[in-house]
């Protein structure tokens, strides 16, 4: 799973005037993950201002605007991709276009199954 | 085969003459691609018509009949290939004029099953697209059934066989295969069929059952391997070393999902037909023809099978069979860390431990180095160096991405606290 994160500036540039060429960059990528099979799905998350953070404290839910850290930072989206290797992920994170801005997580998913021990 | 579902029997006909049908229209027309979509649309009208109509008198011949239609039907469909038509529309005409007799006067070759085989395992095509091609094209598995085992979206899986094929293409597929070819392909046929053994057999129990299916799929595909070359040891080897290590399935995970080592299998729970064909095969095998890596694997699987409790298992017998495989196979830190469990037993954990530390594992287990630490962890378990193994069951435990292995990492290391 690729973690996409933006912030307030990062996201106004892909709509600014250098907007058509990151999106541009964006498209090629994701058509190249369709094309070789490797991408499963994936999703952009409406802007932080839309965010609730919910917790319940000795029973009691307790219910805040805004994400759950308090950081320049947020949670922008995420990349679900299946390679042949960590390093092939980690390749596509790199040239996803909002890494020049902001940076991206990439996790291995934890799986059901097990090897023999 | 996604939206009908035929029986049993009608399902186990179709899979079975699935890449007779393939390789016989590969071999009139070549175009493996457009010829594995029409094989596929033939097993789909299949699946619809004979549980209501019943099974025609010569499936083989009526599965060739209408695949080779539809195959037509492309052609003609196609006008940028108007010039190629011709040739091929006479070839389809006689088939769809009289199909039966085609499929009498040349009987289905057996050796056809085989062709696709080793065409799906072409060395262009990477092993996750070998494994989904074969599955597809010899498994005769539908686009939705092979997603679903690799547990990815169906438009996912569809494009990775679209493209699979269109490499093929541009590799320029050889549909006559030399002796050559064969020899050097069968390795791969080999190593294809035993990922997708293992992918299935990785899989806990619960509910993923698709994976269970893939290893199913790869005995069966194995014994049909087995069954056109009944005189080559390394697939003898290998359906022995899928038999011996399915038949412990029941017995390798608790009914809450988690890993018991094969110590504390309890091992009546043990498939014991799959055991005594395992072991038969294995026999033969060692007797008979000359000495490759699954055989030794076998072997060694077969040793652990014959001990009717774990105390009981001839450790120097699977250590020198392990001695052997790692001059048969140099390099693979798998088969060096299982070196290292045998070493243990024979001459204790220090010695493993050691053993361990002469060879630099971790630098080519790459993504897998947990399970160095995790064999690591319990050799200083049973050295005496609780804490030390405490600490390398709990790296283990942060680094895996199995589920399982994970809870049971953290469970060894709890016992230590």
């Amino acid at each position: 799973m690729i973690m996409i994160y933006d912030n307030a500036q990062s996201r106004e540039l892909f709509t600014g005037p250098e907007g058509a060429a990151l999106m541009g960059d964006m498209e090629a990528l994701m058509a190249e993950l369709r094309d070789s099979g490797e991408y499963l799905g994936g999703e952009a998350l409406a802007d932080p201002a839309q965010t609730r953070s919910v917790r319940v404290v000795d029973g009691v839910p307790a219910v805040t605007d805004g994400p759950l850290a308090e950081a320049k930072e947020h949670f922008g989206g995420y990349l679900m991709v299946e390679c042949d290797s960590f390093e092939r992920a980690c390749e596509i994170a790199r040239r996803w276009p909002s890494a020049r801005f902001t940076p991206l997580e990439v996790r291995p998913l934890m799986s059901g199954g097990g090897e023999e021990m | 085969m996604s939206t009908a579902s035929p029986s049993g029997a009608t399902e186990e006909l179709l899979r079975a003459l699935a890449p007779r049908v393939l390789g016989a229209l590969v071999r009139r027309h070549g175009q493996f691609d457009a010829c594995e979509d029409a094989v596929q649309e033939a097993l789909l009208a299949a699946a619809l018509q004979w549980p209501e109509s019943g099974v025609p008198d010569e499936p083989f011949a009526w599965l060739l009949t209408v695949a080779s239609r539809r195959l037509v039907d492309g052609f003609r469909a196609d006008s940028a290939r108007r010039h190629r038509e011709d040739a091929v529309f006479v070839e389809g005409e006689r088939l769809v004029a009289e199909p039966t007799a085609d499929a009498l006067d040349a009987p289905p070759d057996e050796d056809d099953s085989l062709l696709v085989l080793l065409l799906c395992c072409d060395p262009s095509l990477s092993a996750p697209s070998q494994l989904a091609l074969t599955l597809r094209a010899v498994g005769g598995l539908t686009t939705a059934q092979v997603a679903a085992a690799f547990l990815v979206p169906e438009a996912t899986m569809a494009q990775r066989i679209s493209r699979a094929k269109a490499t093929l293409r541009r590799a320029g597929a050889r549909f006559a295969l030399t002796d050559d070819d064969t020899a050097e392909r069968m390795g791969v046929v080999l190593h294809v069929l035993y990922l997708m053994f293992n992918e299935g057999y990785m899989a806990s129990s619960g509910d993923v059952l698709a994976r269970a299916e893939l290893t199913t799929e790869a005995i069966r595909l194995t014994r049909m391997v087995h069954a056109l070359l009944p005189g080559d040891g390394e697939v003898t080897g290998l359906l022995s070393l899928m038999l011996l290590t399915d038949a412990r399935r029941a017995a390798r995970a608790t009914s809450g999902g988690d890993l018991i080592p094969l110590a504390e299998q309890d091992r009546m729970a043990w498939n014991h037909a799959e055991i005594a064909e395992g072991l038969a095969l294995i026999e033969d095998a060692l007797r008979a023809t000359p000495l490759g890596p699954y055989q030794v694997q076998a072997a060694i699987a077969a040793l652990h099978a014959e001990a009717r409790a774990a105390d009981e298992t001839d450790w120097p017998q699977i250590l020198a069979l392990y001695r052997l495989l790692e001059r048969l196979l140099p390099g693979n830190p798998i088969v060096s860390l299982n070196h290292a469990v045998a070493v243990a037993e024979v001459d204790g954990p220090r010695a493993a431990l050691a053993f361990l530390d002469e060879r630099d594992l971790d630098s080519r287990l790459g993504e897998a180095t947990h399970r160095a630490d995790a064999v690591r962890a319990h050799l200083l378990e049973r050295a005496g160096s609780p804490r030390a193994a405490r600490e390398l069951y709990r790296a283990a435990a942060r680094r895996t991405t199995s589920l399982p292995e994970r809870r049971y990492l953290e469970s060894r290391a709890a016992a230590l606290d």
